[in-house]
């Protein structure tokens, strides 16, 4: 067992509580974890990465090598994009459609790419992906803030790896217990969202 | 003994726990923060977040003249600005253990600069350093740091890099150590009184003199234990050539030999001096070997010296040649390392994507206080031809477009000196310094100080958020309370100006129009201005379930009115605010807009409206 993953989205998407959850779920496993961030000026709008690393065998580098990761989880399509390299031919790309505009793109002085340019380019370097509105259904249970979650549940759909009731007892020890049911609930709708 | 999936910075302050540290001060800055906001978790030990670098290691040197163990935490901009003083402490030593976190930011991704602080700290002011290969090592070493700084009476340094701080791995904490020290001065003046004076310990030498030779005897201590040390290490590998890995350039050759499945000769080095014997043995029946260290080639100098000394012909291969001399290490670069000597064959190389990714350039926050100041300043600036000097901190985002204000950039306060200088030439031009809170108080008032007794003509604006907001809310002299979130006194900036006998003025920076008007005035005014901008983090405040600054104001679009002229996003920058090119008309993100309302007010045409 030896699983890479990249999760890339912007500062305030929540995608380091997503690396914890996973990264404890693969300790309750009994599995080896080691995981690092570049942040940047995350509060700024800025992107965000995290990399975990999850193995039987000891892992050395915190850092996921070009084309070495499993899995693609982006928190958004351009971030997804910038990390596409990554990607091994035989991995996988889970990205919410819901974009994030950049500063100088609003401006008019940048290009955010057309959702079908990013598609095709993620296309090329997997068959397997899959592109779902997380936040539309974050929001819909209750906030964006959930966001993370629901790409959470659409990822333990993906992979074999991921047994619901273990990813639901990692959650309840992360999340305050007030928002667990709701956040339960965020889990169960990602899983469904991946058909 | 509990594992945890933690972050490297507490993994770092719990090894300092561990080892019964009492007294922690620090700076916050990428990547270090972290570690002092650990060391609250400690019981019994005094926290605090120090006004600058330099202060927090003369703090942390004072508690350690007093035998309790002490922990100076900074990132290697902050290491710099300790420089002077780290240049004395090496000569006089310490009593109780010091240690010096000074980490670096290889790659830059969120520093002015990068640098390899090995070089100041260890080349120049000749101190032992550890350079940790994984969180769970910078642990270990923290903890033996503390034992070997008192047994040795130097200061020792742990110099973490970016991707050590900022990995995560399952660490074992263990419980606090208590050491119970009562705190005790005892005079030593031969030690601690450094100056020029004749010594007659020392037989008549000069005080300086004798105080580096003792410097130079204790290099002996520090190499014996280098050479012992469980940090340093060989492994047997195939073939005539070696790999040496450097704190994390250990761990990249590791991955490198798993992804390639061999076994290199490695020799594992975690400590400086270096273990010179150790080194040998691994260097002999070498032809070549590459060294993996970040960021600077001072490993591989210092192995060529060696290799001269001892008369081997070993080819060293570093960051000067061969590897690249910047930025970061990878487990990539070790691979194509191998295949460029032909250990391994050439990997494929992953092609970037066709489709370029738009880069996320720095702005405010929506809602940030900064904004209303920064459009203010860049109009009246540029209606006056003003040169606008920058500083660090969430503002310097006013020197990237749209807003393009700042033209320079350098260090920690430097805005107001580098303002003074070019205003002092003469220039026909209006100079003002932009510069916040945290960073006045930090390097910024001392500039300030000389602009006046020299009498300058500039403008200082203080971007006064109550906070040090970049590296995530931490309090300053003039927030008003300290890091375990008591009250304290707060400085008053005003007062610091009226007590300098500048002329003070102070905006709201949601008010354009009256921030605009103010700034005007200051900036005609002969001799030094201050204009203080005044509303504090709308992050921060909202954050704790406090109201923002401004009063807030539903912001409407009235469609058929906007031009596309645009001038709402060049001089606010707002990320709620987009264009839309087919229509040639802006529109208000109304899922992010937290209805500040200075966009209603900087447009003339009345396309945004507040209601």
């Amino acid at each position: 067992m030896k699983m890479d993953l990249v999760i890339c989205g912007v500062g305030g998407q929540g995608n380091l509580l997503a690396s914890v959850a996973i990264a404890n779920y693969a300790m309750r496993k009994g599995l080896n974890v080691i995981g690092t961030e570049t942040i940047g000026a995350a509060q700024r709008g800025g992107s965000v990465v995290s990399h975990l690393r999850i193995s039987e065998e000891k892992i050395y580098s915190p850092t996921v090598p070009a084309g070495a990761a499993d899995v693609i989880l982006g928190f958004e399509l351009v971030e997804a994009l910038r990390h596409i390299d990554r990607l091994n031919p035989g991995g996988c790309y889970i990205v919410n459609s819901e974009t994030v505009p950049t500063v100088l793109g609003n401006m008019g002085l940048d290009r955010y790419p057309p959702e079908g340019e990013i598609l095709r380019e993620l296309r090329l370097r997997s068959a397997k992906g899959y592109l779902i509105n997380a936040s539309e259904k974050a929001r819909e249970l209750g906030g964006a803030i959930m966001t993370n979650i629901v790409l959470l549940g659409a990822l333990s759909r993906v992979l074999p790896f991921f047994e619901q009731e273990d990813l639901a007892a990692v959650l309840a020890e992360l999340l305050p217990a007030k928002v667990l049911a709701v956040n339960l609930q965020a889990l169960k709708a990602g899983y469904d969202l991946v058909a | 003994m509990k594992a945890s999936y933690v972050m490297g910075n507490k993994a770092i302050a719990a090894g300092a726990l561990e080892a019964g540290v009492s007294f922690v001060t620090g700076y916050p800055g990428t990547p270090a923060t972290e570690i002092v906001e650990e060391c609250l978790h400690g019981e019994d030990v005094y926290v605090e977040w120090s006004v600058n670098e330099k202060v927090a290691l003369e703090m942390a040197t004072g508690a350690s003249l007093c035998n309790l163990r002490s922990l100076a935490v900074m990132k290697h901009n902050g290491t710099n600005f300790a420089a002077d003083f780290i240049m004395h402490l090496n000569f006089t030593g310490v009593c109780g253990g010091l240690v010096l976190v000074s980490a670096d930011d290889p790659g830059g991704n969120s520093s002015q600069n990068e640098e390899d602080t090995r070089i100041l700290l260890h080349t120049y002011g000749h101190l032992p350093v550890f350079d940790p290969a994984t969180p769970a090592e910078a642990k270990e070493m923290i903890k033996e740091a503390f034992e070997l700084s008192e047994e040795m009476g130097s200061c020792y340094i742990l110099r973490p890099v970016m991707r050590i701080c900022h990995s995560r791995s399952v660490i074992q904490l263990s419980a606090q150590k208590k050491l119970q020290r009562v705190p005790q001065f005892v005079d030593d003046r031969s030690r601690f009184v450094m100056s020029a004076v004749s010594e007659p310990r020392a037989g008549g030498k000069m005080r300086p003199l004798w105080r580096h030779a003792l410097l130079n005897q204790k290099q002996a201590d520090f190499s014996r234990y280098a050479e012992e040390s469980v940090f340093n290490s060989i492994e047997d590998g195939v073939g005539p050539i070696g790999f040496v890995g450097c704190g994390i350039g250990y761990s990249y050759i590791k991955e490198a030999e798993t992804v390639l499945r061999r076994k290199f000769p490695v020799l594992k080095l975690g400590t400086l001096p270096l273990p010179r014997q150790k080194v040998l043995t691994f260097l002999r029946g070498l032809e070549k070997v590459v060294v993996f260290e970040e960021i600077e080639p001072v490993v591989a100098g210092l192995l060529r010296g060696i290799c001269s000394d001892e008369g081997l012909t070993v080819k060293i291969l570093g960051r000067d040649q061969f590897l690249p001399g910047e930025g970061e290490l990878t487990t990539e670069e070790v691979i194509a390392a191998a295949a460029r000597l032909g250990l391994v064959e050439r990997p494929a190389a992953v092609k970037p994507a066709a489709v370029e990714a738009p880069v996320r350039t720095r702005t405010q926050c929506i809602g940030c206080s900064h904004r209303g100041l920064l459009s203010a300043l860049k109009q009246v600036s540029r209606k006056n031809k003003a040169i606008v000097t920058g500083d660090i901190g969430c503002y310097d985002a006013g020197s990237f477009p749209p807003i393009e204000l700042q033209s320079t950039i350098f260090c920690m306060g430097s805005s107001i000196p580098v303002a003074s200088g070019i205003a002092k030439t003469g220039i026909d031009r209006p100079v003002v310094a932009v510069i916040g809170d945290s960073t006045f108080f930090h390097n910024g008032l001392l500039g300030l100080v000389g602009a006046v007794s020299n009498q300058s003509r500039i403008t200082v604006v203080l971007c006064d958020n109550r906070t040090t907001a970049m590296t995530g809310f931490q309090p300053h002299p003039g927030s008003g309370e300290n890091i375990f979130q008591e009250t304290v006194p707060a400085l008053s900036p005003e007062k610091i100006g009226q007590a300098l006998g500048v002329k003070t003025r102070i905006i709201n920076p949601y008010l354009l129009e009256e921030s605009k008007t103010i700034l005007d005035q200051a900036i005609r005014e002969e001799g030094v201005s201050l204009v203080i901008s005044r509303a504090p983090c709308y992050l921060l405040s909202t954050r704790r379930g406090g109201q923002p600054y401004f009063a807030r104001r539903e912001v409407r679009m009235v469609p058929e009115r906007c031009n596309g002229c645009k001038i709402c996003i060049n001089d606010l920058g707002c990320p709620a605010l987009y264009y839309m090119e087919d229509e040639n008309r802006v529109a208000v993100d109304l899922k992010s807009c937290v209805h500040c309302g200075l966009c209603a007010d900087l447009c003339r045409r009345g396309a945004i409206i507040t209601v």
